[in-house]
Order: structure tokens, then sequence, then C-alpha cells
């Protein structure tokens, strides 16, 4: 917390900063954050001085693969973490004026499911299977507004109408069970919107969905979020769903923010090698051309991990300089920030090549 | 392409492939899954053959039976021109070496009790290969091939990530000089960068050894990526067969034309209103009379309900089985261009390319 200054920049990652945004304060603004892991080798937190800010109305997507802190850093803000194995160890989340790392857990039960909601990847396990759609909807409105139960339910019925239920009537007294995977998904949405919510997390939203009925659910959270002005933090491995949907991207690789910025300038001027391997990884869609880039290797366990910059093993631009001194976050444009010594790579390792 | 091979050179064939499970319990009313209906396919020596579509469309199903790992309910499939229905037990263990097929869940495909060393070796000794010290040298090699650290061949599958699973489950595949390997999601479970491993190491196995690859996937990016030729699949038939650019430039199935644009474009700046499918795809034990599409199809007229149009013979010797195709072509919806990567993203990828390549030889080189 007394790093404060240092990190003054990434509040602003509203790309070019002349954007009438800039003045509002981001309804929640993360900074430094970092999680550490009971029995996690010295100095290896799971996440690590992650910074991050969402404005109202806009998405956050935070990009990266299995192990690199996106839903630990998720789980944190909901209040959800385990504790132990799972310790905050520094770090502020301050949503609308508080910092939720410090709110007591009745505090944060209020909050949950009322002002921020999670939307999980697998629709089926976070719903119970013995109670009706309408029920798990009702439940959480009677827990946080002073309704009777079948005011909750008229709630309830308006959701499902909201998220495109056909027949939300019948469905209402439908078990999880009787649904698609795209239709459960879209309860779990009603479920977290119900209580008009500032904040919406969602955790691969979409991952187990087929591509046509992904396209469905995202459409319909952009629709959702248009009509609520709901801020969102989406979490998600997939490239392309990040191009269609987020403003200002972060990603991330084993617990380290490489690089931040608005969608645009990750996608068209990336800086962090790991950020450029990666879309080098995903296959066109457009005619073939050659192999694929490939990053070689893999994460590498927490008792390997590097002193310095955490990717130094499989970068390919990587040195000694790398594995020994962590790079800062450091500015490539005002709101797009890469945390790699050699960025941008074509001045300091475009001569070699 | 390697369609430099005659093209009617048929390796695996399907014909009028059917596969229906389930029937009447003892209480309950019959209900009759068709997970696969009607499919006639062939496979090409020596081509990346896909097979695409959503879940509960039957490609699995049809993989499995190609294999014969599950019997079908009617039809045939033919290996080398002979039906492989008929074999008996020894002969069928044959064919099994020479069909291998590899795993989405690499996890659940390795046995926990047995270390990677005697994964692999287990076809070399089914099928008699070799023993003793030239079976440890196959594995070796094997290990190697794939991209695995001959010295952990005494570790067990839990030790291993799940990229490194599955090129045990590849290497457990080649053990057996198969001729063609069928890929049921094969790089679904991965993660992007580990994909793209695993993609690339499938592509040299299969030029340094001939191979014919069947893979089965949703990815339709990994597909374009991979593959000579699609067969796009819904509700257990094939809707569309086509040589992959034809498929991807000029859809002519309305189905293939929504899955197409369903893809999330990887480019920020080309975001656009989608025509979207509306609802789900129909339980398969009961599908839609008629096309099976048409519950969903945004071109579907009434004689669609009626009657089921057959996979007939397009241009290019392509297939489609739609009344409409001839029209609906034209309505221009589909065709899928991807953005080229910006300038800067370009520039940037092809350095990251230069750079890569020297850590490879760095590697190598060094001991």
């Amino acid at each position: 917390m007394g790093h404060e200054a240092a990190r003054q920049p990434i509040t602003d990652i509203r790309g070019s900063g002349a954007s009438a945004s800039a003045a509002q304060p981001p309804l929640l603004s993360v900074q430094g954050l970092s999680i550490r892991f009971d029995g996690a080798p010295k100095g290896v937190n799971v996440v690590d001085d992650v910074s991050f800010s969402v404005s109202k109305g806009k998405t956050l997507c935070i990009v990266g693969e299995s192990g690199c802190g996106k839903s630990v850093t998720s789980l944190a803000l909901m209040g959800l973490l385990p504790t132990p194995p799972a310790r905050i160890v520094a770090g502020t989340a301050m949503f609308d004026g508080r910092d939720l790392l410090t709110l007591s857990e009745r505090e944060r039960a209020d909050l949950r499911g009322d002002r921020m909601a999670m939307i999980f990847q697998e629709p089926m396990t976070s719903l119970n299977p013995a109670f009706t759609i309408g029920d798990q909807i009702a439940e959480g409105i009677v827990r946080h507004r002073k309704v009777s139960k079948a005011e909750a339910m008229e709630r309830a019925l308006d959701m499902l109408r909201k998220v495109r239920i056909p027949a939300p009537e019948k469905r209402l007294r439908a078990y999880p069970h009787e649904m698609s995977g795209g239709m459960r998904q879209r309860v779990m949405i009603a479920m977290a919107l119900a209580n008009d919510p500032q904040l919406l997390i969602a955790d691969e939203p979409t991952t187990a969905l087929d591509v046509t009925i992904q396209a469905q659910i995202l459409t319909l959270i952009r629709r959702l979020q248009e009509e609520t002005g709901t801020a969102m933090i989406l979490i998600t491995h997939d490239l392309g769903v990040v191009a269609e949907v987020a403003d200002e991207v972060a990603v991330m690789y084993a617990g380290h923010v490489v690089e931040t910025g608005p969608v645009e300038a990750i996608f068209e001027d990336p800086q962090h090698p790991y950020t450029i391997g990666l879309m080098g990884s995903v296959p066109s869609l457009g005619r073939r051309q050659g192999k694929l880039a490939t990053i070689r290797g893999t994460v590498p366990p927490a008792e390997l991990m590097p002193k310095g910059c955490r990717f130094t093993p499989r970068c390919p631009f990587s040195d000694d300089h790398c594995a020994n001194d962590l790079p800062p976050l450091g500015e490539i444009r005002p709101g797009h920030q890469a945390r790699c010594w050699y960025a941008p790579l074509e001045q300091k390792r475009g001569a070699a090549a | 392409m390697t369609l430099t091979a005659a093209t009617d050179d048929i390796i695996l064939e399907s014909v009028d492939l059917k596969k229906h499970f389930g029937s009447g319990g003892l209480l309950s009313s019959p209900t009759v899954v068709r997970a696969v209906d009607g499919v006639s396919l062939g496979v090409r020596r020596g081509e990346t053959f896909a097979v695409v579509g959503e879940s509960g469309c039957g490609k699995s199903t049809l993989g499995r039976l190609l294999l014969r790992l599950i019997e079908p309910t009617g039809g045939d499939v033919r290996y080398e021109g002979q039906s492989i229905l008929k074999l008996n037990k020894s002969e069928l263990r044959k064919l099994r070496r020479e069909l291998q097929i590899i795993f989405q869940d690499p996890y659940a495909s390795l046995n926990p009790r047995m270390n990677v060393g005697d994964i692999i070796a287990e076809p070399i000794w089914l099928h008699k290969l070799a023993g003793g010290k030239e079976k440890r040298e196959r594995v070796t090699d094997l290990m190697r091939t794939v991209g695995l650290l001959p010295t952990h061949a005494d570790r067990y599958p839990h030790e291993f990530s799940g990229g490194q699973r599955q090129r045990i489950g590849i290497a457990r595949a080649l053990a057996g000089d198969p001729k063609l390997i069928i890929g049921d999601e094969p790089v679904s479970a991965l993660d992007v960068s580990i994909q793209a491993q695993i993609i690339n190491l499938l592509e040299d196995l299969k030029d340094r050894f001939g191979l014919t690859l069947v893979i089965v996937a949703h990815d339709l990016a990994v597909i374009r990526h991979m593959s000579d030729r699609v067969a796009v699949m819904y509700l257990g038939e094939i809707m569309e067969m086509s040589e992959t650019d034809a498929l991807f430039d000029n859809p002519l199935h309305p189905y293939t034309q929504a899955l197409l644009a369903a893809i999330p474009v990887p480019s920020p700046s080309n975001r656009q209103p989608k025509a979207l499918l509306h609802g789900d795809v129909p339980s398969p034990a009961a599908p839609p009379s008629g096309c099976r599409f048409h519950t969903r199809c945004p071109h579907a007229r009434p004689v669609c309900k009626e009657q089921h149009p057959a996979l007939e013979e397009a241009p290019d010797g392509r297939r489609v089985a739609c009344h409409f195709w001839r029209e609906i072509q034209g309505a221009g919806a589909g065709s899928i261009s991807a953005p080229p990567p910006s300038p800067a993203l370009a520039k940037r990828l092809a350095l990251y390319q230069t750079w890569r390549e020297r850590q490879d030889k760095a590697v190598t080189t060094s001991p």
C-alpha cells in the first residue's frame, strides 16, 4: 500500500486519456494485489502485484492460460477465496469508496449477489439440482431486498424474460437438469443480474458452450450491459472473445500482469513477448500461412519460478537480466503498459535479428 | 496441400453408416438416439480430413465407428477397400495397429498405475513388434519424437502437465506404426500456447511417417489450419463436405454459414453485429422432420419441413445437403474474412519467429 505513487499511472487505463470517463473515478480499482498460497516457496505469490481498474459500463478482459492467477484474482475480489490456504498479502481493491479486502465477512456477504455478482464457467455445477430455477433466482432477491417471496418470484420471471429464455413462466418451475447448457448459462446470468449489480465478474462464461450458443450468450451479455450500465470483468483464455467484448485488456502470465491497455492497442500493437506468442499460437481464420508460432515449454512450477520476469525460461528474447530482475510495468503510450525490459522489441531486439 | 497422390486413393471409407443408441427400457417408452444417421464419406490417403460440428452432432461417435470401437447399427466401414465389420478377433487386432486414436482428455485415457515407458511400450508388446532392449530403444525413440525426455519414462501420468500427457497419448498411438490416426478433439482441452505446440507436432509426425489424419473437432480455426477437407455434421448427418479453403471462403450450407458467422474474430476493429442462430440444437432423440436444420435455418421454407435433402453434388467435388443451396449461396452470408494482422503485429510476429528459431537451435546445440 505504500507504493501507491509508483503505480499511479495504471489507474488511468482509459486509452488516450482524452475520453470523458477519465474524469470519473473507476468503479473498481485494484492496486498491487498479491495473493499467496500457504506452502508455496518464499517470494512466489500466485498473484503478484496485480493492478487494474474498471469503470461503469465498461468491460475489462483478463486473459491468460491455466494457472496464471486470473480466477484466483476474481475469487479474491468476490471474497470467495478460502483462507487458508490462500492469503491476501498486499494490495487494495477500492469498490465505490470502500476497500473490499478489509471488509468483514458480513459486509462482503451483503455486497455479494447484490452490488457485485459473479458468473462461473460451468453452469450445471453452480446451480443447485434440487431446487427450481425460480426458487434459486428468488433466493438471492429475498436475501438482499425487503420483498415477499411472491414479489421475488415476479422479479425472477422478469429476469428470465430479460435474458430471453423462451416460455419463461414454464421455465420458472423447471429444474436445472431440464435445460440445455446455453439455457443454464442464461439462468446464471439472470441470477447474477437480479439485484442490478454495479459490477459483474464473469469467469469463462462461454468456454463450456458450443460456438453458436457462445455467440448468443456474448450478444446477450453485451446487450444487457448496454441496458444496465453494469461494469464487467470478463475472464477468458479466448482471444477471439476478448476482441469481441473488451474495452480494456489485462494479459496475465504466472501471476503477473504482463501487458495492459485498450483492446485495440493489445491486438494491433502488442508489446510483451507473451502476448505476441499467444497471438501467433492461435490459428488464423484466413488462409493458412505456414506453421503456427509457438511458445516453448510450459509454465514452470512454483519452486522453479525465476526471480525476475516469470516468462524468462519460455521467452525467445530473454537473457540473464530478465531472469534476475523483474521489469516494471513500463508505459508504451498513455494507458498501454508492458512488463518487459526489451519493449518495444523492434528497437531493442530488432538489430540483432 | 498433399493431393499429389491420386485423389481417389481412399484409405478409409464409410458407407451409409448408422449408429442408434438405446431403446425402450422395461418401464420407459422407447427412445432411440440417432447419433450417426447415414454417413458416407471417404478419407484419402495422406490427407487430413476433419469432421466438425457442435456437441451432440455425432462426430465423436463417427470417429469411434470408423475404428470399430463400437459396432454400427447399419452401413459399412471399409479400410483399404475391405469391410472391417466382418473381421475376426486376430484380424481386428492387426487392424488396431494400423488405425489409432488420440483422445481429448489425455488424463482419462492413460492408465494412472502404469509408468509412461510401460504405457508407450504396451502396443509394441501387444503386437509383438519388439522385445527386450529393442523395445526399450523404441520407447526412447518415440518419447524423443514427441518431445518428451526419455529420462521421464519411469514417471507416472499424474506427474505430467496436460500438454505432456497429450504427447504421451500421441507416442502410444505411434508405437504400433499406424497408417491412420483419428484425433478426437486432440487439442481442445489444452491451453492456447500448448495447443499450438501439439498442432505443429501432429503435422510434423504426419509428414515424417506418411500418416493419414482424421481430426474430429469443434474449433473451426484449428480445422482451417490443419485439414485438407472438411465434413460438417449436424444431428448425425453430414450437411456439407468440401475442400477446406473452399468451405471457408464460400460456405454453401446455411448451417456452415451460421457456424462460421458465430466464430469470434480476433480483431477488435472489426466488431459487427452478427446474424445469430436461434435456439439450441434439437435433441437427437427426436430430430426434426425433413431437413434436420430447418428449425434453426434462416432460409427454411415449407418444403424443408417435409422433404429430407440428399447430400448432392456441387461444383468442385463439393457436396451439400440443402434444397436451396444455389439460391442461398448468393446471399453472401457466412464467408469469413479474417482481417490481416496489423503492420505492428506482423512485424513483431516475424521478429518473434526469428528469435524463436534461434532459441530452438540454441537448445539443440547445447548439450
